[in-house]
């Protein structure tokens, strides 16, 4: 890069600091000159001014309201639109106001974009919150679960006990027995009662 | 969206040279010369107001007449100026005074109908034939005014639109004015505003098209 390209970008972002109108005028000059050749389609210049008058164009953004992740999002905004309307500059005039301008623009309809966004959506709580597994995300099976949990601790302890090891820690009858203490054949009679009961207590049968 | 110097290296990449818009005052005065043209054609083919004489020698129809056509030019200069982004939005106040002097001029011949048309005057052919008048002024008026502002891409829409149909209704109401004896009966304000505010609606929909760039 040419050393008063970057002598052009440092003046750049002094001129980022202050108001537009005033400390920006030597830039300014500059960036009118660039933007005259670049509606000639002088490509160097045209990137060399977008280079320049992005500095600026992100302390407009910061003063202007614009949050931290959509500061670069809001000078993109403003660089596609000076791009669509290049054709309206008059080199004659001042380069500073005009970008000015659009930048005011489009900074305004991105704050009014974000007004009317903020106005519908709501803030995601707890409740909110949902899991890739299936069942955490039905109510109605959540409201299920918390019956049959009531409806097997209503249970007889021995019945409890049985469905417990059988069938929500799924052991074998085998290893449900010797856990137990129970017989295989007390265990099985057990179950068979308590799924009885279960579904008397759950109406279903 | 990439990052800043991608989308800088893209719109370097695919710039053409353009061809920079021409002073607004040039392309306003270019566009009443048309516009006046077009009432001075209109006045030919279908022939002054029967009773044109008579109206020369009332004050009060020159300032209709001149405010209705200032309220025109005025409106053109403006929507010229405020479609560009660094000009004032000011300009829209540019037409008030001259549209004041239309109205004033419109109010009171309004009052003076009310109180004189005379007894089997062709009242309703002429309203037929003004509506007409004004349809074919303001067609064309506002197609050519609408592209030409087209151009500028307006960062303004609604202002754009709104100031350029005050335009084409100030002319309009030139032709009008220069062609028929019912002036500022209900029809020919009615007429004189609804193609203003469909223009208006339209161009609030249709002006923002353009630059949807990168929104």
């Amino acid at each position: 890069m040419p050393p008063q390209d970057a002598d052009r970008r440092t003046s750049a972002s002094a001129a980022a600091a202050g108001a537009p109108g005033s400390s920006a005028t030597a830039p300014q000059s500059d960036w009118s000159a660039l933007m005259a050749l670049s509606q000639e389609g002088d490509r160097a210049a045209y990137v060399s001014l977008l280079q320049s008058v992005t500095p600026y164009l992100r302390a407009l953004a910061r003063r202007g309201g614009v949050d931290g992740a959509e500061i670069e999002d809001a000078v993109q905004d403003v660089l596609l639109t000076l791009h669509a309307i290049r054709h309206t500059y008059d080199p004659r005039r001042p380069f500073g106001p005009w970008l000015l301008a659009i930048a005011r623009h489009r900074m305004a309809d991105r704050l009014r974009r974000r007004g009317r966004l903020l106005a519908r959506e709501t803030a995601l709580g707890e409740e909110h919150v949902t899991f890739a597994a299936d069942e955490t995300n039905n109510p109605e099976r959540a409201e299920s679960a918390r019956r049959l949990r009531a409806a097997i601790s209503a249970l007889p302890a021995g019945q409890r006990q049985a469905v417990e090891l059988l069938r929500l820690k799924e052991l074998s009858l085998k290893e449900a027995a010797a856990r137990s203490g129970q017989t295989e054949t007390a265990l099985k009679v057990a179950m068979h009662r308590a799924i009885k009961r279960l579904r008397r207590l759950l109406g279903e049968g | 969206m990439g990052s800043t110097e991608e989308l800088i290296a893209t719109l370097g990449g695919e710039l053409r040279p353009v061809r920079r818009l021409p002073p607004p005052a040039l392309r306003a005065a270019g566009w009443i010369a048309l516009a006046t043209a077009l009432i001075a054609v209109l006045a030919l083919l279908r022939g002054l107001r029967a009773d044109m004489t008579a109206q020369l020698a009332d004050p009060a129809y020159w300032v209709q007449v001149a405010g209705a056509w200032m309220t025109g030019a005025a409106a053109t200069l403006a929507a010229f100026n405020v479609s560009l982004p660094d000009r004032s939005r000011l300009w829209l106040l540019l037409p008030a005074p001259f549209a004041l002097l239309w109205l004033w001029g419109f109010a009171y011949g309004c009052l003076g109908d009310w109180i004189a048309i005379p007894e089997g005057a062709p009242v309703m052919a002429d309203s037929a034939r003004c509506l007409e008048t004004i349809v074919m002024a303001s067609v064309p008026m506002s197609l050519v005014l609408w592209l030409m502002l087209r151009r500028n891409r307006p960062l303004r829409p609604e202002g754009t639109a709104w100031i350029g149909a005050l335009a084409v209704a100030g002319f309009a109401d030139t032709a009008h004015l220069l062609i028929h004896v019912v002036e500022a009966s209900l029809l020919v304000l009615l007429v004189n505003l609804l193609p203003a505010t469909v223009i208006l609606l339209v161009g609030g929909l249709v002006g923002r098209r353009p630059l949807a760039t990168g929104a």
